[in-house]
């Protein structure tokens, strides 16, 4: 299979005052390939919304990419001109952002707000033309095609979100990102987008990097799953194994902190203590302040790479299972 | 159209409120100021005929004979009838006539700085917002905001001094003096070349508006709906102005009222340094010579400009932003 | 020397260079004009016999007038007259400003719509007509104290619609609502709550509020309103027009005054700009901004330097 996204040692900084910067995202590197879907999650401010940006060319100053390479269809992006960055925005990798409400301009009409998507992307110049792909995708998320026409203050948020994926699926791209597409919306709806999303994965056959905090939503959406904390990924592995074998303390105590949604109702443990501050990095593993299973070495030395049948994980002591199995 | 009509009134309750203000400042004021009025007349020399104290008891609702209610009634009605008195600084000529001579050239200064420093500042402000921290928007939103602090008669002095005394531009009047224009063009470019210090010297009390645009701006570019168009692959002309500048215009806009008086408040003034023949300077001897319904025709008719000016701008925001469109349309349903 | 070089204020102000030069410019013209005897020997109503316009240099740091007044010492005495009268005029429509914008914001209802209606017609009736008809109508000559009266009654709409503004933004956020389920009394919400996080503002709206009303009062004197006999920077440059000064060339009538009221304009303009950018964070990023667009140029260099 064809490797849509390629993520290498990425590192994206936030420049501070006095010339200092904090380094939100620290070398990363992930696989997305054709067709798959990829969850991210991790607690807020972990740095997955900022890769997601950076994915696009979207990060906003002062964030600064400060180290890495992305490919996408095997093009590195970092190294394109402004004006091919514009091209290979929404027609090769668009996004679901996660604000449904605020994402439409919104003085302007559903309507012209796909004619310009087509229109600077040079697929045509004709506004019937225009609309008729428009009311074809809209009709595709649910939205009767006579609320073409509307503004976005005329819509619900459900609807707005629906809009915008319409929106975001105009030009046929490879790669979809999903940035908390659905927190802004109430449980009911969410999965029903989410659903929807995935069918027309299924049906247009996309990739997804779908990005969120809600773990349990990823397990049913996701092929693969990656977790990240303070800015690394800490585990990355196929759904299954991070549902039922998680290797690192991380995983575990994110896992333990959402219900699930089937079987017994479980005690949710969730994890002690507070995001690390990523002003005052430790020395050795960034996990070491929360973790139930730190060891000398964790203080000492960053853990390496290690990796599994499906994936890898950073950490001294993974969790054991054999007494399990047994 | 509940927005149209929700602001005609209170424009009704605004010009009222300068009628009634017009009515009774005169008589807060100790003494009777129509025996103040004809003193200052008969002083500065002016004929006093039976027609022109009749005209000032009813300028002041002094008749004396009446009560207050009826003579302010009486004072409104004359007032839309378009009697609103004679001048004594201008006599014989009616506070009606005066004004509307001198009128139109105020409008004219004013309208075109306010357009000119519409465009000017928005289009700097969008600028800077969009260098925003460069060396350009410190120069550009400091200088602005001082060169506006600094009052139009202050900077209207050192451009007169200057740009006139050396030569450059005539020292005074809207137009040469006993010129007679060939032409349409050789007149305007007559009016052009008069108007264009003291444009200058309004504009640059203006200049504050850089600032008000940037902070919308900059507000507007921090938005959700800014990220989604860059993704969505648009060049950055389109992000600035179809989007950016799209919205940030429209508190821009409904905040005009604040620039207008400026604007109009510049021009009253600056009329002065430059001997320009508009409501600034007939009121300036208005005042000078007493002569009160000239003042308050003045008061009037400045409110009226005023007022309109705001009533474009409401129009405006009624064009520019859908939300508030489409709420009148479900207040006509 | 190097401790207070070192000294938190100091070091704040250095790092803020706008914040010094206007503190400066404001400190200049203070000191200059609140301790005139020290830096003029003349009385600025004393007229040197036979000096007539006579030129800058010599006996008159900056000339004569056409009354063979002396121009430095006028610029001076008759600033101190101005900034008075400025600062008076400034706190009189702030406490006005506050009284209507932030009662109004927070008590709200119908004593809300009326004093927003008066304030908004007030906006809309062209504010320097009203002076000037005011002070046209009050008896006799207009001294200082009188136009300080007229500027505070005639300009409070302006600070006041905006303090409403942040008032009732303030009003309807968590900790206030917090605030009165605790049983806070309403009084003690206004003082203890609410003000505190409009400080900012209302310092920045009483700068604002000085530096108009003192250009307010140069205006209103400069087109002949005003006691033509007391000195001060307006009757100046009203003097200095109708004797005809300018058309003759004769700059340092002028000089002083413009020089004065461009300064303190200047000064008072930039430490409002100050006071912005320490309080809102908004602002305080553009000095990221510059540490961002270096580390971005190095970036690029190095990324240059590899190809």
């Amino acid at each position: 299979m064809n490797e849509v996204l390629k993520v290498e040692d990425l590192c994206v900084d936030y420049i501070t005052e006095n010339g200092g910067y904090v380094r939100a995202v620290d070398h990363v590197s992930f696989i997305i390939k054709e067709g798959q879907s990829l969850g991210l999650a991790g607690e807020s401010g972990c740095g997955k919304s900022t890769i997601a940006y950076s994915l696009m060319g979207l990060h906003r100053p002062p964030a600064l990419i400060s180290n890495g390479r992305i490919f996408l269809n095997g093009r590195d992006i970092l190294s394109l001109p402004q004006k091919e960055l514009r091209a290979v925005r929404w027609s090769e990798v668009s996004m679901v952002f996660q604000s449904a409400m605020n994402c439409l301009n919104p003085v302007v009409t559903l309507e012209k707000q796909f004619f310009e998507i087509y229109k600077y992307h040079h697929i045509t110049k004709n506004r019937a033309e225009a609309r008729e792909r428009a009311i074809k995708l809209l009709n595709l998320v649910g939205i009767p095609a006579e609320r073409i026409t509307d503004y976005p203050h005329q819509l619900s948020g459900g609807m707005r979100q629906r809009a915008i994926i319409a929106m975001a699926l105009a030009l046929n791209p490879k790669l979809l990102i999903l940035d908390e597409p659905t927190t802004a919306l109430d449980t009911v709806v969410q999965r029903e987008i989410l659903k929807q999303i995935f069918d027309l994965k299924n049906q247009l056959g996309f990739s997804i990097l779908f990005i969120t905090h809600d773990i349990s939503l990823m397990m049913e959406f996701c092929d693969e799953v990656a977790i990240m904390y303070a800015g690394k990924i800490v585990e990355q592995a196929d759904c299954k194994t991070i549902l039922h074998r998680p290797n690192h303390p991380y995983t575990y105590g994110l896992k333990q902190s959402f219900p699930s949604l089937r079987g017994e109702i479980h005690y949710m443990e969730g994890i002690p203590g507070v995001p690390l501050d990523l002003k005052h990095i430790p020395q050795g593993c960034r996990f070491q302040a929360r973790c139930n299973k730190i060891t000398c070495i964790c203080k000492e030395k960053e853990p390496v790479r290690s990796n599994t049948d499906s994936g890898f994980y950073f950490c001294h002591n993974p969790l054991k299972y054999e007494e399990e199995q047994k | 159209m509940k927005y149209i009509s929700k602001r005609l009134g209170f424009y009704l309750v605004a010009f009222f409120a300068a009628v009634a203000l017009n009515f009774f400042l005169p008589r807060l004021m100790p003494g009777n100021p129509v025996q103040m009025y004809l003193a200052e007349m008969s002083q500065s020399g002016g004929k006093i005929d039976p027609q022109v104290i009749a005209s000032v008891e009813q300028m002041f609702g002094y008749d004396g004979s009446v009560p207050l209610i009826q003579s302010f009634f009486h004072y409104v009605v004359n007032i839309f009838k378009g009697d609103w008195g004679v001048s004594f600084a201008y006599y014989p000529q009616t506070v009606l006539g005066a004004v509307q001579r001198a009128m139109g050239w105020t409008i004219f200064l004013m309208g075109t700085s306010l357009i000119i420093g519409f465009i000017v500042n928005n289009l700097l402000g969008i600028l800077v917002a969009w260098k925003r921290g460069s060396r350009l928007d410190t120069t550009l939103t400091v200088g602005g905001q001082i060169l506006a602090n600094i009052p139009s008669a202050i900077t209207a002095l050192l451009l007169s001094f200057w740009l006139c005394y050396s030569g450059v531009f005539p020292l005074g009047y809207a137009v040469t003096p006993l010129y007679q224009p060939p032409t349409v063009w050789a007149f305007i470019k007559d009016v052009l070349y008069h108007a264009a210090v003291p444009l200058l010297a309004i504009f640059s009390t203006s200049l504050g508006g850089i600032m008000g645009m940037r902070a919308n701006m900059i507000n507007q570019l921090g938005d959700d709906y800014i990220v989604m168009g860059i993704a969505k692959g648009l060049p950055e002309h389109k992000i600035m102005f179809g989007y950016g500048a799209r919205n940030a215009l429209l508190p821009v806009v409904t905040s005009l009222a604040m620039q207008i008086g400026f604007m109009l408040g510049g021009s009253l003034i600056i009329e002065q340094v430059f001997n320009y023949p508009g409501l600034g300077k007939i009121m300036v001897n208005a005042i000078n010579r007493r002569d009160y319904p000239l003042m308050q025709g003045i008061l009037l008719m400045t409110t009226i400009i005023m007022l309109s000016a705001n009533f474009l701008a409401d129009i405006s925001v009624l064009i520019l932003d859908p939300r508030t469109r489409t709420q009148s349309m479900k207040g006509k349903k | 020397m190097k401790k207070i070089w070192n000294s938190t204020p100091v070091r704040f102000l250095r790092s803020s260079p706008r914040l010094t030069i206007g503190i400066c410019l404001v400190l200049v013209v203070l000191f200059m004009t609140l301790a005139a005897p020290l830096f003029t020997s003349y009385d600025p109503n004393f007229r040197s016999a036979g000096e007539y316009h006579s030129a800058p240099g010599g006996t008159h740091f900056l000339g004569t007038t056409q009354l063979g007044k002396d121009v430095w010492s006028q610029v001076l005495y008759g600033g101190q007259k101005s900034l008075m009268v400025g600062i008076l005029a400034g706190a009189l429509t702030i406490i006005l400003s506050m009284f209507f914008g932030i009662s109004s914001g927070y008590i709200g209802g119908a004593y809300d719509s009326i004093v927003s209606t008066l304030t908004n017609v007030l906006m809309v009736i062209p504010n320097i007509v009203l002076l000037l008809i005011v002070s046209s109508m009050v008896d006799g000559g207009v001294s200082p104290l009188v136009i300080c009266l007229i500027i505070g009654l005639t300009s409070w709409p302006w600070n006041a619609r905006v303090l409403r503004a942040q008032t009732m933004s303030i009003r309807n956020r968590e900790f206030v609502y917090s605030a009165e389920t605790l049983g806070e009394s309403k009084i003690r919400i206004l003082f203890v709550e609410i003000m505190p996080n409009m400080l900012s503002m209302i310092t920045s709206a009483f700068v604002g509020t000085m530096i108009y009303a003192i250009m307010a009062h140069a205006t209103l004197e400069f087109i002949g309103f005003g006691d033509p006999l007391s000195v001060t920077w307006g009757t100046m440059l009203y003097n200095a027009q109708n004797t005809g000064a300018l058309q003759s060339g004769i700059w340092w009538e002028i000089i002083g005054p413009v020089m004065g009221l461009v300064m303190l304009g200047t000064g008072l303009t930039l430490i409002n700009f100050s006071i912005d950018e320490i309080s809102n964070p908004k602002l305080r990023a553009q000095r990221i901004m510059r540490d961002y667009y270096k580390a971005k140029k190095r970036q690029q260099r190095k990324v240059g330097k590899a190809v």
